[in-house]
């Protein structure tokens, strides 16, 4: 069956562009968010005034005002037990970051779309005197929160540390073959010269690294950063103009659980429906992807991306990753060869990883590039917020 | 010392913090298809009713998944303590979070039996604390 010619293909990434990253950095927000823009904008081959498109990721504001923003939207999805294949709404809800862009200029709204993301993690929670909970900074719990915070589950890695349990329960899957997924992207973050953690890690470094909450310890957490990143998001008509575009080939972001970590029905099986979508609308096949950017707030976020995509089964993963040749950027999938945020630092929503993945296609990833990379993949979370797509050569 | 941060009680789920007051587990059902649910919405998810009331759950449960957590989030937390994912055998649909007591931390298991039970919470609320059957 041939893939119906997806709306996507009007659009390209043209250009992407990041600030200094690091784990505190004496610069402000807008300013590193300048500094990504215009290098994003550069990257592109486009002047300043070829933007005709803005976006803020995730919409910034409206959460600070009393009474502003109400009705949940993942509150009301999972009372009205919907499944959806679009969404927008929520604090990350556009699947992968320029899916609203790209849609934007396939439908002729505008011709060059910025979207950013600028984090300043690393400062606050140095400043909070570590990584802050979720809901510390405000007196009550709110919305699906009110069942997690209440009871001590005041984290994300608390909120998602039951998926690795139940996996790992399930098949017999251990923390010494899931430490190779740290272990391959620290060797990865170490050729990338803009990775906040670059000295070698090892099986038994990750072994022995403190618990954060069981089976997660330190090195399945990702790390948090300042920093900026930029993408431009340009109509495929203007190829001409633009110095190195990447084709998205396929996009998708389906929500067929009840979205929340604490109530998503099977932790055995996440981002399923989000990569069979995305391969509904393409003819490759994952034993065509290059190289693979899949999101890695925790090492567990990984081992979803790599089954849900087909690269191994449900259940293999473990085996899959250990000893780290499959991974290595020699082997079957090399993943998340910038380091990934695990190493190379909390960018968020897969702005890193896609600022990876189009450097690698254009063949300008380093020493860390994949030889003859023309397939992409990128993914963003998982579970109740899933993006994934397929970004190639153009 | 504390173990969380205080709940936020709407419309939809101020019967479930009364009710967990008196150390009783209420999830929301439905009038009409008697479908359980859990958070409550104050919607049946299964037929869509929007007549719903609530049922007692009594246990024993059955935790799905669950983590031990080592990490301070707040100043005055205190850790490590186990929270599971308990489910229901006549509840489809029912899961709830909670903390874990009667056992250490490192005794919680995927597939144990716990009782439904209650502690003492941030901000004066009840919050779910299920109790390792022995």
């Amino acid at each position: 069956m041939t893939a119906p010619e997806a709306a996507e293909r009007r659009a390209v990434i043209s250009g992407v562009g990041q600030s200094a990253i690091g784990r505190r950095l004496d610069r402000s927000g807008l300013q590193l968010t300048l500094d990504a823009i215009l290098a994003a904008i550069a990257d592109a081959g486009l002047d300043l005034d070829d933007v005709d498109g803005l976006a803020m990721f995730p919409g910034g504001g409206a959460a600070n005002l009393p009474g502003y923003a109400n009705g949940d939207i993942y509150e009301v999805q999972d009372a009205l037990r919907l499944r959806t294949t679009w969404r927008q709404g929520q604090v990350e809800g556009m699947s992968l970051p320029f899916y609203g862009p790209a849609m934007a200029v396939a439908t002729g709204q505008a011709r060059h779309v910025v979207v950013y993301r600028t984090v300043k993690e690393g400062s606050a929670s140095r400043a909070a005197g570590g990584r802050p909970a979720y809901g510390s900074t405000k007196p009550v719990a709110e919305g699906p929160l009110a069942w997690l915070l209440p009871v001590g589950m005041l984290s994300p890695v608390v909120q998602v540390a039951p998926y690795a349990t139940r996996y790992m329960h399930d098949f017999g899957v251990t923390r010494e073959q899931l430490a190779w997924i740290p272990v391959v992207q620290r060797a990865h973050a170490g050729r990338n010269p803009d990775a906040v953690y670059r000295d070698p890690l090892t099986v038994d470094d990750y072994l022995a690294a403190r618990m954060i909450s069981t089976p997660m310890c330190l090195y399945d957490c990702d790390v948090p950063v300042d920093g900026a990143t930029a993408i431009v998001v340009s109509a495929a008509a203007t190829a001409s103009d633009l110095r190195a575009p990447v084709r998205i080939e396929a996009m998708a972001g389906v929500i067929d659980g009840r979205p929340s970590w604490d109530q998503w029905e099977d932790m055995d099986r996440v981002g399923h429906a989000t990569a069979a979508a995305m391969w509904s609308r393409t003819d490759l096949r994952a034993g065509d992807v290059d190289v693979a950017q899949l999101y890695d707030g925790f090492t567990i976020e990984v081992v979803w991306w790599l089954e849900a995509l087909g690269f191994c089964g449900t259940g293999e993963a473990g085996e899959f990753v250990a000893g780290g040749s499959r991974i290595g950027t020699g082997g079957e999938v090399p993943l998340n060869t910038w380091g990934g945020q695990l190493s190379g630092g909390r960018l968020h929503a897969a702005f890193g990883h896609t600022a990876e993945a189009v450097r690698q296609l254009r063949g300008e990833a380093g020493a860390r590039q994949v030889t003859g990379a023309e397939v992409a993949v990128v993914t963003n979370v998982g579970g109740y917020e899933a993006g994934a797509a397929l970004l190639t050569r153009l | 010392m504390t173990i969380g941060i205080p709940p936020a009680v709407t419309e939809e789920t101020a019967p479930f913090w009364a009710a967990a007051g008196e150390g009783r587990l209420l999830v929301e059902h439905c009038t009409k298809c008697g479908a359980d649910g859990f958070p409550p919405r104050g919607i049946c998810r299964a037929c869509r009713c929007r007549e719903t009331s609530w049922a007692e759950v009594a246990g024993p449960g059955t935790v799905y998944s669950y983590t031990v957590n080592h990490q301070r989030w707040l100043p005055d937390l205190e850790v490590p303590y186990a929270v599971v994912l308990v489910e229901f055998a006549g509840h489809p649909g029912v899961r709830v979070p909670g903390r874990l007591r009667g056992c250490a931390p490192d005794e919680a298991a995927v597939g144990m039996a716990v009782e439904v039970g209650f502690e003492p919470g941030p901000g004066g609320f009840a919050v779910p604390s299920f109790v390792a059957v022995r």
